[in-house]
């Protein structure tokens, strides 16, 4: 009921951020109700309606094979989710720990830090693709390399929040208390940090859709034969002079869901105790 | 400021070396015999000995990477497996495509996102400010790829004014007027670029509006476009200089899909078509150029930053 109301005061009068959440929710549910919504195999090659623009059958017209765009849009949908989520969590366990540790612990956060300075040394796609090349394409295998992308941006965002905390009273009392290292920091220290790391969460998200679609693209993001968005695009690229409708929707819906989720960042930024504000960079 | 420039110079140093290590590693780190990779699918056991030896990788692994950083230091990055020449002599190929690509998309960032940053900072709260703010966002949303495949199919598919792909060298043919090639890319890339610009100068310059100096001067009667020019807008630009070393960064990393889509013969594709011909020596080496770079625009950023705002340096 407490979240119900939370949501409610965070998105009051951001129309925009509204209609992003609900997006996202639709989004959601195409993609845990694929199988039931979807009026057509999304693997199923139908060589005599091939390259046919939108209709009443096919919504979103079909492909080179005359797969159905709509029913691979909707179990893209799940590859959108997959990566999303999949993302955040190596993003945030790995650099939430390394950053955590790091501000606490301050001799070993010295050599953590300086390797995540080493990673960030490369730029994001140039790393992904490099892990990318010494990997097997596969949908695991994807959500680790962008996790680790952004896993260090979130450990240097963690060092700073825990380090301003690390002084608070609150961890002294804690200290004085006799509450050991872990319980300081998994009990005392990280409950102040869940709405930022959320925050953090979204702004991830966002941008994994994004690097996972320019991985797709270039051939070394999902097997080819997985249903994504990005390789929808990737595969509808020779055919869009004669089937633009090929590199409308899958973009559309890319485009769509990052935005919503760069929105409800945004908004969800706004309502986080101001001293973490200015230290999460989204969009 | 001297001081300064040398400590931030000798901090350099290890994340170099560590990323180097990084680079060279690499190779190691992909399945089989380094040399066997290095050399590819078609070489002879014969090769894949003199490479070892010449390599030195019967060696122990850190005399190796010292031999390796030798010959980087000395400006050798080894041979292409693919082109069969120096990996310096191709990623020089692809250096003016990339280069001239950079500075185009620079361009596009400085009349996109400066002006309008500053009308939505000016019109704060307004519709104005909703729209282009929203709109700045929108446009951070969409996958370079996306926004480039839609440019050819407008100005080069359906109208005809811009060619879809392609960059031919302005040494050798046509001059300057070749620079229209890469009209759609630079476009392309600039786009997510300059949604990020024209938020950051809009915050930048509402945070400065706040200060002191900027009350005393509205105080003192002084007109409000002088205000906002003189005082405002100038300290802002400083926040933005900063922005710049992550500008490079995202621009490294479209500029390899946008080169894919619009088929340049840059750096950026250079990097992809490597990485699909499994040419590992030039992917070494591209990666290697590139870190450097970085840092070292990174470097000239914290300078610039430093010698524009002097408390930096004084921390």
């Amino acid at each position: 009921m407490t979240a119900i109301l939370t949501m409610g005061r965070i998105f009051r009068g951001r129309w925009l951020a509204t209609a992003g959440l609900c997006w996202l929710i639709l989004v959601a549910l195409a993609a845990i109700f694929a199988p039931l919504v979807a009026p057509y195999d999304p693997l199923e090659f139908d060589p005599l309606v091939r390259l046919s623009p939108p209709s009443q059958e096919h919504l979103f017209g079909t492909d080179h094979f005359g797969r159905d765009s709509f029913s691979r849009s909707l179990y893209g949908a799940r590859m959108a989710i997959v990566i999303g989520f999949g993302s955040v969590v190596v993003a945030l366990v790995a650099g939430g720990l390394a950053g955590m540790i790091s501000a606490y612990f301050t001799r070993l956060g010295h050599v953590i830090m300086r390797i995540v300075d080493v990673l960030m040394a490369f730029p994001a796609l140039l790393l992904a693709l490099v892990l990318m090349t010494l990997l097997e394409r596969s949908v695991v295998n994807t959500v680790i390399v962008i996790g680790i992308v952004y896993a260090t941006t979130t450990a240097r965002i963690l060092f700073g929040m825990t380090l301003k905390l690390k002084g608070e009273v609150f961890v002294d009392a804690a200290t004085c208390s006799g509450a050991g290292h872990a319980s300081i920091l998994f009990r005392h220290i990280l409950p102040n940090l869940v709405s930022p790391l959320l925050v953090q969460a979204s702004f991830i998200f966002a941008f994994a859709q994004l690097q996972a679609a320019a991985l797709d693209f270039l051939g070394l993001g999902l097997p080819p034969e997985v249903p994504s968005w990005g390789n929808m695009l990737s595969e509808s690229r020779i055919y869009v002079t004669r089937a633009s409708w090929l590199l409308l929707f899958p973009g559309a819906l890319i485009i769509l869901s990052v935005f919503s989720m760069n929105l409800v960042g945004d908004a969800l930024r706004d309502s986080i105790d101001p001293r973490f504000r200015n230290d999460i960079k989204g969009v | 400021m001297l001081g300064y420039a040398l400590r931030r110079l000798l901090t350099l140093v290890p994340t170099l070396l560590a990323a180097s290590l990084l680079v060279f590693l690499f190779v190691h780190l992909i399945p089989g015999d380094p040399a066997a990779v290095l050399l590819g699918d078609s070489a002879t056991p014969e090769e894949i000995a003199s490479l070892t030896r010449e390599l030195g990788l019967d060696q122990p692994l850190y005399t190796q990477y010292l031999l390796w950083l030798g010959n980087v230091l000395q400006g050798d990055l080894g041979t292409s497996i693919f082109f069969r020449i120096p990996v310096t002599a191709v990623i020089a190929d692809g250096a003016e495509t990339s280069i001239l690509l950079a500075l185009m998309t620079m361009v596009w960032i400085v009349i996109l996102g400066v002006p309008i940053g500053v009308v939505a900072a000016s019109y704060r709260g307004t519709w104005v400010d909703q729209v282009t703010s929203g709109g700045a966002m929108l446009f951070a949303s969409v996958p370079t790829f996306w926004l480039g495949l839609y440019l050819i199919l407008i100005f080069s598919v359906t109208l005809g004014w811009l060619p879809s792909s392609g960059y031919p060298s302005i040494r050798d043919t046509g001059g300057l007027a070749n620079l229209r090639y890469l009209l759609l890319p630079s476009f392309t890339l600039a786009a997510p670029n300059a949604a990020l610009i024209i938020r950051l100068v809009r915050a930048s310059m509402l945070d400065v509006q706040r200060e002191d100096h900027v009350r005393t001067a509205r105080a003192k009667g002084l007109a409000p476009w002088k205000v906002s020019v003189k005082h405002v807008f100038r300290n802002a630009l400083i926040a933005v200089a900063a922005a710049f070393g992550f500008t490079f960064a995202a621009l490294v990393s479209e500029a390899v899909v946008t080169e894919t889509v619009f088929s340049l013969p840059g750096i950026g594709r250079l990097v992809v078509q490597s990485i699909l011909r499994r040419d590992y020596p030039v992917i070494q080496g591209v990666i290697l150029v590139i870190v450097v770079l970085y840092m070292v625009i990174n470097l000239l950023v914290d300078l610039a930053y430093a010698r524009l705002d002097p408390r930096v340096s004084l921390k």
